[in-house]
C-alpha cells in the first residue's frame, strides 16, 4: 500500500478533507505537522513532527523518516506548507514542483517580476519599503492603488488607496499588521544557511511591501491540476459580490462560471501562461485573475488547492473530491480526471462583521431550511475573538448550496447568509483597537523609500 | 413477502460512505462492523457485501447498514447492488455474522474494559497536555462510541488525532474492536487547542 504524507499544519482548514480523500483511497498516511500531536508517542509512523518554518531541515527530518518507512508521495495542503513540500520531494526524488518554482510563487514580488518577464498581463507593480517615499512609488503604478505584503495569504493586509492620503494611511495600517505578525510568529528569523537555499529572494522580509495598481472588473478563480506541465482546468469561479477594496474580503465563489465560453479560455489559457512563467509543473494550483475589458489580468497563482472548506462544493465523476484527485496525481496514478458534476455550485465563505468576542450564532436551522443549502459549517467558536480584515484572519463558517442554476446557487447562499446573526461582544482591548484603527496623524507620519519594479535600491 | 417488498432508502454520509435503512430489522438489536473481506469470512451477510467491486467496509446496526466504498467504486452503480444484496440476504435466513465468529469475539464488556484501559493509561495522559479529554460512552457488540472534550472538541486536528492517534492506539492493544466512532459535537468545542484561519 503506498504511503502519502500529508504536510498539515495544525491551524489550517483542510484537515478533515485531506484526511477522508486518504482513507476513501486505502492509502497508508503519515500525518506531518509542525508541532508534535498529543498522540504522536502513541504512532510514531503515522504522525510526525516537522520543522515547516525550515524547509531543508524538514526535508532532512521527512528523509530520516523515510529511510524506514518509505514514502511515495508527498501533499502540501495550504500555503504554510508548500515550500517545505517542494523541499522534501526534491530530496525524495519524488515528482513535485522545483523549490524555486514553489519560492517564486509564494512571493508576491518574484511572481511580478517572473510574470513581467514572460509578458503575463497583471498589474502594474512596485515595491517599496516602509520609511521610505510611498507616494513616489505610487506614482509609477498611479491611482487607484493596492498596498500588498509579499507573503500574507487569505487577503490579509491588501489594502485599497484612492488617494496619496489613502495610501499612507494603508501603509501604516500593514506595517502594523507585519509586526503583529512577526510577533505571533516568535520573531525567530530564519538562519542565514537556510536562507541561502530555500529563501534566496530580494528583500521578501517584513520591510517591503508591493504597491500595485487597482485593476478595475469582476474577480474570478481557476482550480486546477499540472501535471507535467500541462494545466487541467477543474473549475472556473465567478465571484459576484465585487471587489473593490478598501479591503478585499472573499464571500462567494459559484461554478460554472456564467461568463462566455470563450472568456473562460481565455482565463484557462492565461492561467497555464503564468504558471508556465513561474516554472510551476504539477500538483494543484489555485488562481486568481480579474476579467479587464482587454481581458484577463493575473491577480495571482498558488500552487496548492483553494483554501478553506471550499473545495466541498468541487465534486467530480461519481464523487471523487478535489483532495482525491490531487493524492491521485501525487501517486502517479495513470487515469483520466473525471469531470467536474454539472450541478451548478457555491460556496460562501462567511465574513466576520466586527471584531469583538463571538457569544452566539443565531438562525442556523433557518439558514439550512434555505432551498438549495447543502451546509451551513460554523467554525468559528463561541468565545473566540474575532478580528476583521484587513488583520484578522477567520472566516466565521462555510456556507454551500446546490441548484438547478447559478443565480439559485447565489440566491441561495445569500438568503442562507441573511438569516445567520452574529453576537459578536464588542471588546475593550486596547490592542484590538489599535489593530483595527489608524489615526491620520500617524500616517502622516509615515515616510517610506521605494523600490523601482526592476530591483531593489540599497 | 417478496424481495421487493423490502423498501431500502439509501443516504449519502459523506463521499465515500453511504448509510442504507431498511423497513425492517437486519441485525435485531444489534451491531457489527466488518472492517475488511477477511473479518467477512463465514458470515454470510458480510460475504454478500464484500463481493460487491468496492466495498471497503460495512456496519450493520439494526435496520442500518452503513457502507464505506473505495474512491473508483461508483455509487449509482454499487448502491443497487448493495440493495439487492440485503433483499437476497433477508430472505436467506442467514445470519449476519458466523456463529464461530461470534463465539471467538470478545465480549462487548472486555473490548470496554480494554478501551477504557487504552484511554485511561495511554491516550488521556497525553491529550491532558492540550487540555482535552476521551471519553468512552458506550460498546455495543463490537462498535466503539467515544466523545472528545476540552481542547480537542472543535480542534482543528481532531481528524488527526482520532484516525491516527486513538484509533490506532485502540486497534493496535484491544482485539475485536470493530468501528471507532466519534460522537462529539465538534461544533461546540470553546476552547479548541488548534483553531483552524486563513494564512
Amino acid at each position: 500500500m503506498p504511503r502519502v504524507l500529508l504536510l498539515l499544519p495544525t491551524a489550517t482548514f483542510r484537515t478533515d478533507a485531506f484526511v477522508a480523500a486518504a482513507e476513501n483511497l486505502g492509502v497508508e498516511v503519515t500525518v506531518g505537522s509542525e508541532r508534535r500531536n498529543s498522540l504522536a508517542g502513541l504512532n510514531p509512523t503515522g504522525l510526525l513532527t516537522l520543522d515547516f518554518e525550515h524547509p531543508d531541515r524538514a526535508a532532512r527530518q521527512a528523509a530520516a523518516f523515510a529511510a524506514e518507512h518509505p514514502i511515495d508521495a508527498v501533499i502540501a495542503v495550504d500555503d504554510q506548507v508548500v515550500l517545505a513540500g517542494a523541499a522534501i520531494c526534491q530530496t525524495l526524488g519524488l515528482r513535485h514542483n522545483s523549490l524555486e518554482s514553489v519560492m517564486v510563487a509564494r512571493d508576491k514580488h518574484r511572481m511580478r517580476h517572473r510574470l513581467r518577464d514572460a509578458n503575463v498581463p497583471q498589474p502594474e507593480f512596485t515595491l517599496a519599503r516602509f520609511g521610505g517615499d510611498v507616494a513616489a512609488c505610487a506614482e509609477r503604478v498611479g491611482f487607484p492603488c493596492v498596498v500588498k505584503p509579499l507573503g500574507l495569504a487569505g487577503s490579509k493586509g491588501v489594502i485599497r488607496a484612492d488617494d496619496a492620503r489613502q495610501l499612507l494611511a494603508a501603509v501604516e495600517r500593514l506595517k502594523r499588521i507585519l509586526a503583529d505578525e512577526t510577533e505571533r510568529a516568535g520573531d525567530q528569523p530564519t538562519p542565514a544557511a537556510e536562507r541561502q537555499t530555500c529563501a534566496n529572494t530580494p528583500a521578501t522580509d517584513e520591510l517591503s511591501f508591493l504597491i500595485e495598481q487597482f485593476v478595475d472588473g469582476p474577480e474570478v478563480a481557476l482550480e486546477g491540476i499540472l501535471r507535467d506541465g500541462q494545466l487541467e482546468v477543474l473549475a472556473v469561479f465567478d465571484k459576484p459580490d465585487p471587489l473593490d477594496g478598501p479591503f478585499f474580503e472573499e464571500t462567494i465563489y459559484v461554478t460554472p462560471s456564467r461568463l462566455p465560453t470563450d472568456t473562460q479560455r481565455q482565463i484557462s489559457l492565461r492561467t497555464q501562461q503564468a504558471t508556465q512563467a513561474l516554472g510551476l509543473t504539477e500538483g494543484p494550483i489555485h488562481a486568481e485573475l480579474r476579467n479587464t475589458a482587454a481581458g484577463p489580468v493575473i491577480i495571482e497563482v498558488n500552487a496548492r488547492s483553494i483554501g478553506g472548506k471550499c473545495s466541498r462544493v468541487l465534486k467530480f465523476g461519481t464523487g471523487w473530491s478535489l483532495e482525491e484527485l490531487i493524492i491521485c496525481q501525487a501517486l502517479d496514478v495513470d487515469t483520466a480526471w473525471p469531470s467536474r458534476q454539472s450541478q451548478p455550485a457555491g460556496v460562501m465563505m462567511i465574513p466576520t462583521p466586527a471584531a469583538g468576542v463571538l457569544r452566539e450564532v443565531r438562525g442556523l436551522a433557518d439558514a439550512e431550511d434555505v432551498a438549495g443549502i447543502e451546509s451551513v459549517d460554523i467554525v468559528a467558536h463561541s468565545g473566540q475573538f474575532l478580528i476583521p480584515l484587513p488583520e484578522g484572519s477567520i472566516y466565521l463558517g462555510f456556507i454551500l448550496a446546490r441548484a438547478q442554476t447559478v443565480d439559485r446557487v447565489e440566491s441561495a447562499l445569500r438568503a442562507a447568509h441573511g438569516r445567520l446573526e452574529f453576537v459578536i461582544e464588542p471588546t475593550s482591548d486596547a490592542s484590538c483597537a489599535s489593530a483595527v484603527s489608524a489615526t491620520e496623524s500617524e500616517t502622516r507620519a509615515t515616510q517610506s523609500v521605494c523600490q523601482s519594479s526592476d530591483g531593489i535600491q540599497q | 413477502m417478496t424481495q421487493q417488498d423490502i423498501a431500502i432508502q439509501g443516504e449519502p454520509v459523506t463521499d465515500a460512505m453511504c448509510r442504507f435503512t431498511v423497513d425492517r430489522p437486519v441485525y435485531p438489536g444489534k451491531a457489527f462492523f466488518f472492517g475488511n473481506e477477511e473479518q467477512a469470512e463465514g458470515s454470510a451477510f458480510a460475504e454478500r457485501m464484500f463481493a460487491i467491486p468496492g466495498v471497503k467496509s460495512v456496519l450493520v446496526s439494526d435496520s442500518q447498514v452503513t457502507v464505506h466504498k473505495t474512491g473508483t467504486a461508483e455509487w449509482p452503480v454499487i448502491g443497487k447492488q448493495i440493495g439487492n444484496a440485503i433483499r437476497e440476504f433477508l430472505g436467506s435466513g442467514e445470519s449476519v455474522v458466523a456463529d464461530d465468529v461470534l463465539q471467538n469475539m470478545p465480549s462487548a464488556d472486555t473490548i470496554r474494559e480494554g478501551v477504557q484501559r487504552v484511554i485511561d493509561e495511554d491516550i488521556n495522559p497525553s491529550v491532558a497536555g492540550h487540555g482535552g479529554v476521551v471519553r468512552l460512552i458506550d460498546v455495543v457488540d463490537n462498535v466503539v462510541y467515544i466523545q472528545m472534550g476540552g481542547g480537542c472538541q472543535g480542534c482543528g486536528q481532531a481528524d488527526v488525532t482520532l484516525k491516527y492517534g486513538i484509533e490506532t492506539s485502540i486497534r493496535g492493544a484491544v482485539a475485536g474492536v470493530g468501528e471507532i466512532l466519534d460522537v462529539t459535537d465538534h461544533a461546540s468545542g470553546r476552547n479548541p487547542y488548534y483553531v483552524p484561519s486563513k494564512k
